[in-house]
């Protein structure tokens, strides 16, 4: 019993001991410029601690910045993570508006508008761009995050659609294209002119051929609702400017396209290739991962994506030719615009504990500049994400990363977050990257001539505390029921005209207020942006 | 019960505590008859209050209590405590705040306005109730009649080896159980291939609404069905074989046996299971829901519960979800009392 007790007491003392030395430990780590900050990183990027980009900004700064890790996964599941102790800031925080603004007003999040004097590349960003100063603002007209801005022009237009040209050639070998389509091997190059009706005709083919054997063949694939590679521009094709929001600025003016008749005509035919099995099943209950994954072997026809080079393996890659945008009866193309925003708005947080916020917002003030920006988004110059050497005062990207794909390349040693990447950086400073201009030439040339006229996408909008809860209580119901009904007119049967005005007349309410409150939101955009340029 | 019973058992457990405490303590055993009951020696209790009797009582075999301590700190560590959360529907909370404090925000009702003002709040509401009182129509039964059956298998291998090959289902996760059920139902899955090999247009039983709700309750069931008869097969055993015996002798048969014998004897065990699951009857789990919803089903799948995590966890929007949540436990609540009440009234049984 005796050995027992004294035993236990060891045990314990022993235990305060350490508990005492790792409190004292983390007491002395507190020195002055010296920042503590969580990101969320996957175990296949490189520690941020050894990152080349970080130590040069450490050594022009003389701010040392220890970053510590989450997961994604860890991350998500913190329901706080403005609560953990002992960091000052949080690194790709990923914050929607409402939380933003939520940790804001209670104070645990610093207003960093506050702080623009220590910070003359990021308010001379915001003098420059009024509309990335009203994008960033929150109800309270508070700064509260620090932006990513990576202006390409790529992500309007998230859909380009390509075609199987391997199994057109068959067709051709073997006689057998559908009556009235009139192809030859020469024009089955990117860029191919084909009416709606004719690809319509080609898909049957397909899928009566089953060229990809055993009942593999898919003739059309997409994932409905993703960002990228969604059914959103074969409905566009009927003359309606659609995104996977189904709500666009036409003029100026915030519309819905559900409600134009074209809308359901657009879905009564797409039902009715869903009913000859140009579409499958899978189109509306894939993710993207499983999209790619079901593609690699080449069994698409045709699909929607915004490159083919993740989508189909190497060898059969060559098969896959650009369509133009659908021509309709009248023999005019139409594509929409999407939402998708190039400036992110909760890329990074300073929180209110942290001792020295002048120093710790002047040391990420750096990460506005070109070449950090550059370096940043894709891998520092000593890792060899840019030549050594630069042309004409431009970053020129290195391509030859030896047998690491550019993607593990970028993937392995590139942080992303706070970058501003615009139009003038790429004009001035750094070159792009050839896959990103190959994406950019195509959509020049294949998808951006066709955009619908007078449409443009909705930016980031402010809304009083007041419109966000109406907001609320509406938006997210209706975009669940017009989602709801979308799947179903397509999947089950061929949708009436009664079901689609049942959609609308039960929904009347929520669109109402929904464009109501978009409207008044994009004027005040619009007059904020027009005031601050004059 | 009668006096005689009482003192009779009374006596028994008596005597068996008294070893118990005089093995335990070492000590001489406390005068007999000092009992709960205090029937025995009567001329010495008699003078003593109720109060001072309990005093005795409790001074004697007041440890015994101590049993119970762990399950009471239990429920009101994990039960009672977390409780006060509730008050979050009523405020416009953020994690990190106080509950009760400075930083509190209140909001009165505003939540619960939210919440009724949603334009699909019926729709929320009838999923839920439907498929809860489906699932509690098809899925209550069922252990009950699979008991009865198993109860009358005479060989005990096959019985044994039948009642593992129920309940072996209810061991598998709810991801892998969706997951098959999509390989079986899903596109591309068995029922699709099979559809279109034979001529036809293929079938994703996952984007049709209609379907849905069976998928859920028939998959539910195929899972669990086994696992609860369990408690009743427990209650069957208890049946006095003297009394099948004896319907045997006057020419029952054995389909009348189960009727008069059986069901009677684990009457009470249902009521007290069917009181018990009408109080969780909206309240079906919203993993499965969750793990089954596609855009094709959800005018059918997205229930209350779906609703709070959507809306309240997801969009950050605490308050609100507290509200729906704290809704749908004041409707567990109300029916809990209701079947209570009646089943009082109807049968005698009941749980106070």
């Amino acid at each position: 019993m005796k050995k027992a007790i004294i035993g236990i007491s060891v045990a314990v003392i022993w235990f305060v001991c350490v508990i005492a030395f790792a409190v004292a430990a983390a007491d002395t780590s507190g020195a002055a410029h010296q920042f503590t900050v969580l990101t969320v990183k996957e175990d296949a990027v490189m520690n941020y601690n050894s990152m080349p980009v970080f130590k040069e900004l450490a050594e022009e700064t003389g701010i040392e910045v220890n970053w510590t890790y989450n997961t994604s996964a860890q991350y998500s599941n913190n329901i706080d993570p403005v609560a953990i102790k002992g960091i000052d800031a949080i690194y790709h925080s990923g914050f929607s508006n409402l939380k933003l603004y939520d940790y804001g007003r209670r104070g645990r999040i610093v207003a960093i508008d506050q702080y623009l004097t220590s910070m003359p590349n990021f308010s001379k960003i915001l003098n420059e761009r009024p509309d990335i100063k009203e994008a960033l603002k929150s109800p309270d007209g508070h700064i509260y995050s620090l932006p990513r801005v990576e202006e390409m022009g790529l992500k309007a237009y998230p859909n380009i659609l390509y075609l199987n040209k391997a199994w057109v050639e068959q067709l051709i070998d073997a006689n057998e294209l559908p009556a009235g389509v009139t192809l030859t091997k020469d024009d089955l190059k990117d860029g191919l002119d084909i009416s709606r009706k004719d690809f319509k005709a080609i898909l049957e083919k397909f899928n009566e051929k089953d060229f990809a054997g055993g009942g593999k063949t898919v003739p059309l694939a997409f994932v409905s609702g993703n960002w990228q590679g969604n059914e959103s521009d074969l409905i566009a094709s009927f003359g309606i400017p659609e995104n996977r929001e189904h709500k666009t600025i036409v003029d100026g003016k915030v519309t819905f396209t559900i409600e134009d008749e074209k809308w359901f005509e657009a879905v009564r035919e797409i039902s009715d290739w869903y009913q000859r099995g140009l579409i499958r099943s899978s189109a509306f209950t894939q993710t993207d991962n499983e999209f790619l994954a079901r593609g690699q072997d080449g069994r698409y026809g045709a699909f929607y994506w915004w490159e083919k080079d993740t989508v189909i393996a190497k060898d059969k890659r060559d098969d896959y030719i650009i369509v133009l945008p659908l021509k309709d009866d009248d023999g005019n193309r139409y594509v929409g615009v999407s939402n998708e925003l190039e400036v992110e708005k909760g890329e990074c947080v300073i929180l209110s504990s942290c001792a020295d916020k002048e120093g710790l917002l002047s040391y990420f003030d750096k990460f506005f500049e070109p070449e950090y920006s550059a370096q940043l988004n894709y891998g520092s110059i000593k890792s060899g994400a840019f030549l050594s050497e630069k042309v004409n005062g431009k970053l020129i990207p290195n391509d030859d990363h030896g047998a690491q794909s550019a993607d593990d390349f970028r993937m392995k040693n590139a942080p992303y977050g706070v970058v501003y990447l615009t139009q003038e950086v790429w004009e001035s400073s750094v070159e792009m990257e050839s896959r990103a201009k190959l994406r950019l030439e195509n959509l020049e040339e294949y998808v951006k001539p066709y955009t619908y006229e007078g449409v443009t996408s909705i930016p980031n909008l402010n809304y009083t505390q007041d419109e966000l809860n109406t907001l609320n209580t509406y938006e997210i119901s209706l975009s669940n029921n017009i989602a709801s009904w979308f799947t179903k007119a397509i999947t089950d049967g061929t949708p009436t005209r009664d079901s689609w005005q049942n959609l609308l007349s039960t929904n009347r309410t929520s669109i109402n207020t929904v464009l109501e409150l978009n409207q008044r939101a994009y004027d005040r955009y619009v007059e904020a942006v027009e005031t601050a340029q004059d | 019960m009668t006096d005689g019973v009482m003192e009779a058992t009374g006596n028994v457990d008596e005597d068996l505590i008294e070893q118990a405490y005089e093995a335990l303590d070492g000590s001489s055993g406390a005068p007999a008859g000092a009992d709960f009951d205090g029937a025995e020696n009567g001329g010495e209790t008699q003078n003593k209050s109720k109060w001072q009797k309990w005093k005795e009582n409790f001074k004697r075999k007041g440890w015994i209590l101590v049993f119970i301590l762990p399950a009471l700190i239990y429920v009101i560590i994990f039960c009672y405590v977390p409780m006060y959360g509730i008050l979050t529907a009523f405020q416009d909370y953020m994690p990190g705040d106080q509950i009760i404090g400075s930083t509190t925000v209140w909001v009165g009702w505003k939540n619960f306005n939210t919440f009724f003002s949603n334009p699909n709040f019926w729709d929320y509401f009838v999923n839920t109730f439907l498929l809860c009182i489906l699932g509690f129509i098809v899925g209550f039964p069922l252990p009950i009649i699979v008991a009865l059956l198993l109860n009358s298998v005479r060989p005990k291998k096959v019985k044994k080896g039948l009642q593992i090959l129920y309940y072996a289902p209810h061991f598998i996760s709810l991801v892998v159980l969706v997951g098959m059920m999509k390989f079986m139902f899903g596109s591309e899955g068995l029922l699709d291939n099979l559809s279109k090999n034979l001529g036809g247009g293929g079938i994703d039983l996952f984007l049709k609404a209609e379907a849905f709700r069976p998928l859920f309750i028939f998959s539910g069931n195929w899972q669990d069905f086994g696992w609860s008869a369990i408690i009743y097969l427990a209650a069957l055993s208890g049946v006095d074989p003297s009394l099948h015996e004896a319907a045997k002798v006057d020419g029952a048969s054995r389909f009348r046996r189960i009727f008069s014998v059986d069901l009677p004897a684990i009457l009470p065990t249902i009521v007290m299971l069917m009181i018990l699951s009408v109080g969780n009857l909206m309240s079906c789990g919203y993993e499965k829901v969750l793990l089954m919803q596609t855009d094709g089903n959800i005018e059918q799948s997205e229930i209350l519960s779906t609703y709070v995590y959507n809306f309240g966890l997801k969009g950050g929007q605490y308050g609100l979800g507290t509200a729906a949540g704290l809704f749908n436990s004041v409707i567990n609540v109300v029916l809990l009392v209701i079947a209570n009440f009646t089943s009082k009234k109807l049968s005698g049984n009941s749980m106070w």
